[in-house]
């Protein structure tokens, strides 16, 4: 057709461009009305990207079996906003953090103490989430997963240089001596992003060597008084962590300082260095350049005793449903039915967590199964990174470090923003 | 993409039209390559695979080629129900704000020396030194409470962030038109309607483009306001989708770029085809 083909760029004209528009506006508001039915709409918020669609499946799964709740998956509104709104999610599944812990100390989640499901979880875990937070009388957040991190090494590189992996601290200078010797990076670290050095080599040694939750029990009772003559303090029981992180430090990839998580997961894939200080989830990126790649894993010795050795954990997922929600019987039956063992234990198979349940079964992934007798003997910690609120920059003060400030004057900001902060709320 | 011809332009210079200015056009070179690489590496992350996409070479040409990026970005955003959402918030508040702000702008320029009219004026440019993080929370609220927590709040709102820029704009252009012209056409019998309408407001057009592209660019990109204000997922914009494909702990640059570039395509293919009115309208002020 030539003849008509020379006026198709003026197809477009502003008025069918506009009758355009209206009636894809007109169409919008149609769909916002017309959602309007009889069943019970629950909104489940669940947002970590990578397993979206498996939730995806499993809400479907859900619907089929109860036609008259309907459910709206939502991975993009913000939290807050929704709180504010007086809408917040029926059943959120996110990661504990201080973006949740801020809810559940004003009250804002409800009581699943009275749920059967609680009583399977792993008595252990409870500590660790009334750390980051409570609120009295209330089981405010059941935890769903829960990630272990350790040293990620390279079997082969290890194999290769005859050495095993070690138990203490002095032991893990000499892995690190033999590898430099032997012309190999010993850790690849990256600290061009903050977090990777927070999460990584600082909250590894201070795991490693003191009781992370009686020291940040103590600095809460202590609150203002903090300062260079309290009993507790960074200045004081951080002050050997820090030298010996700093230690550690020297024996990384001379450009780590320009070096991002990235850049990380792409060379210890490659096998350019023998050990990497991050957790689980760096598996599967690297598995995206090196579906090969044999990986182990083991918990940083620090102390000159191997029973000191401890893997640093946090809770992945957590569910909650919130005091405000109008639909607390639906959102509490879709709870039980995630809550199911087939579903729980297959979700954190396949996404490498740890079971929170009495009743899972142990971690079968190749490289996790080395750190799964810390976690059976409950010798795990919350890293200090994770415990610090916000407002304290503590990753960029593990990079600080890390990068050539004065660890006692970087300890003494710490200590300093501790008490401020304490000393205003 | 075509690269400006600029290497050949220099020994075939013709008399009379002048020499080419050599240091303008190496300036317009990096200009133009600092806008064009970055293009390329988004066009090329969009068509690699995963593995491809995070081996730290972003200038490497696809190898295999692959369309998975494209198809799981269409997929994982939805984008065709994204990029209507996004299109419906940006026309209401291209239009609203062409409106509005030329609107007021008109009545108050032509009252200048009232009292009322001035201070209306401040009043509106009062509201170029709140952002809106420091409403957001108030916002939020006062829009769930009103039934407009869904993109048609969104676009509201970015019509009303726009208006005190705007209104300062055109303020300041129509004092430019003298008031002879709005004379003669009130001595023809025209009512104040028919002068806006008929005279004023066409006469605004160059300042209407630059007033309407300031609109578009603010609200099509816009992240904060549509995550905050937007209740329904399912009616969220394109920015806001976009966000769920880095993470701290992952990144899927493929899927990223490809989602990207399908959000920036609309942007170009819009313009290629109404550049001839924009630049109409800019030679159109020109010419007085």
């Amino acid at each position: 057709m030539p003849s008509t083909s020379t006026s198709a760029p003026n197809g477009l004209t502003r008025r069918s461009f506009l009758r355009g528009a209206s009636l894809v506006g007109a169409g919008l508001i149609a769909g916002a009305c017309g959602s309007d039915t009889g069943a019970t709409q629950i909104t489940f918020h669940q947002s970590k990207p990578e397993v979206i669609g498996y939730f995806g499946e499993l809400v479907q799964r859900f619907s089929e079996s109860r036609p008259d709740v309907r459910i709206r998956h939502d991975s993009t509104s913000n939290l807050s906003a929704g709180f504010v709104r007086s809408s917040p999610p029926d059943l959120g599944c996110l990661n504990f953090n201080f973006e949740v812990a801020r809810f559940v100390d004003r009250g804002a989640l409800s009581d699943l103490g009275d749920m059967p499901e609680t009583d399977r979880i792993n008595p252990d875990l409870g500590p660790l989430v009334d750390l980051t937070a409570s609120y009295p009388g209330r089981t405010s957040v059941i935890p769903y997963s829960l990630m272990t991190a350790a040293v990620l090494y390279n079997r082969a590189m290890f194999d290769e240089h005859g050495i095993q992996a070690p138990t203490t601290w002095p032991e893990l200078i000499d892995v690190c001596e033999a590898l430099t010797e032997a012309g190999v990076t010993p850790i690849y670290s990256t600290f061009s992003e903050p977090w990777t050095v927070g999460q990584g080599l600082f909250d590894y040694t201070a795991g490693g060597m003191i009781d992370v939750a009686a020291f940040f029990q103590a600095l809460e009772e202590q609150g203002s008084d903090t300062g260079p003559d309290s009993p507790v303090s960074f200045q004081k029981q951080f002050r050997e962590p820090v030298e010996r992180m700093l230690t550690l430090a020297q024996y990384s990839n001379s450009d780590a300082a320009s070096r991002g998580y990235g850049d990380g997961n792409l060379a210890f894939a490659n096998g350019e260095a023998a050990m990497y200080l991050q957790g689980p989830w760096a598996l599967t990126e690297i598995a995206k350049t090196n579906a090969d790649i044999d990986v182990g894993a083991f918990p940083l010795p620090v102390t000159e005793n191997p029973a000191d050795r401890k893997v640093r954990v946090n809770i992945d997922l957590a569910l909650w449903i919130p005091e405000m929600s109008p639909n607390q019987d639906a959102a509490r039956e879709l709870f039980s039915f995630l809550m199911q063992p087939e579903i729980i234990d297959t979700y954190n198979a396949d996404n490498l967590g740890f079971g929170v349940t009495t009743d899972a079964p142990e971690v079968t992934h190749p490289t996790l199964v080395e750190v799964q007798p810390y976690y059976d003997r409950a010798e795990f910690y919350l890293g200090p990174s994770q415990l610090l609120p916000q407002s304290i920059p503590i990753h960029n003060y593990a990079q600080a470090l890390v990068t050539g400030a004065d660890p006692d004057s970087v300890l003494r900001t710490i200590d300093a923003d501790w008490a401020r902060l304490a000393f205003r709320s | 993409m075509t690269a400006p011809a600029t290497p050949h332009a220099s020994t075939t210079a013709r008399p009379g039209k002048g020499r080419v200015n050599m240091p303008v056009t190496l300036a317009l070179v990096v200009c133009a390559i600092a806008v064009l690489v970055p293009l390329y590496v988004t066009v090329s992350m969009a068509l690699k695979t995963t593995s491809q996409s995070v081996d730290g070479n972003a200038f490497s040409l696809p190898a295999p080629f692959t369309l998975d990026g494209l198809v799981e970005a269409w997929r994982l955003t939805n984008f065709p129900r994204g990029f209507a959402v996004s299109l419906f918030v940006t026309a209401i508040a291209v239009v609203g704000t062409i409106v509005l702000s030329s609107v007021a702008s008109y009545a108050i320029s032509r009252n200048w020396d009232r009292r009322f009219f001035r201070w209306s004026f401040f009043y509106l440019l009062g509201a170029m030194f709140l952002p809106f993080p420091v409403l957001a929370l108030s916002q939020v609220k006062l829009t769930g409470m009103a039934g407009l927590d869904n993109p048609l709040g969104v676009a509201i709102l970015h019509t009303m962030f726009q208006l005190s820029f705007s209104t300062l704009l055109y303020t300041a252009f129509l004092r430019s038109i003298p008031d002879e012209i709005e004379e003669s056409a009130r001595i023809d019998g025209a009512t104040t309607w028919q002068v806006f309408w008929r005279l004023v407001f066409p006469l605004l057009a160059p300042m209407s483009a630059t007033v309407g592209i300031f609109a578009f660019l603010a609200s099509w990109n816009d992240f904060m306001m549509p995550s905050l204000i937007t209740s329904d997922p399912a009616q969220q914009t394109l920015p806001v989708l976009q966000s769920i494909f880095q993470t701290q702990f992952s990144n899927n640059y493929n899927i990223a770029f490809a989602s990207y570039l399908m959000a920036m395509a609309p942007a170009i293919v819009v313009y290629l085809f109404t550049q001839r009115w924009v630049m109409a309208g800019v030679t159109q002020g020109a010419v007085k």
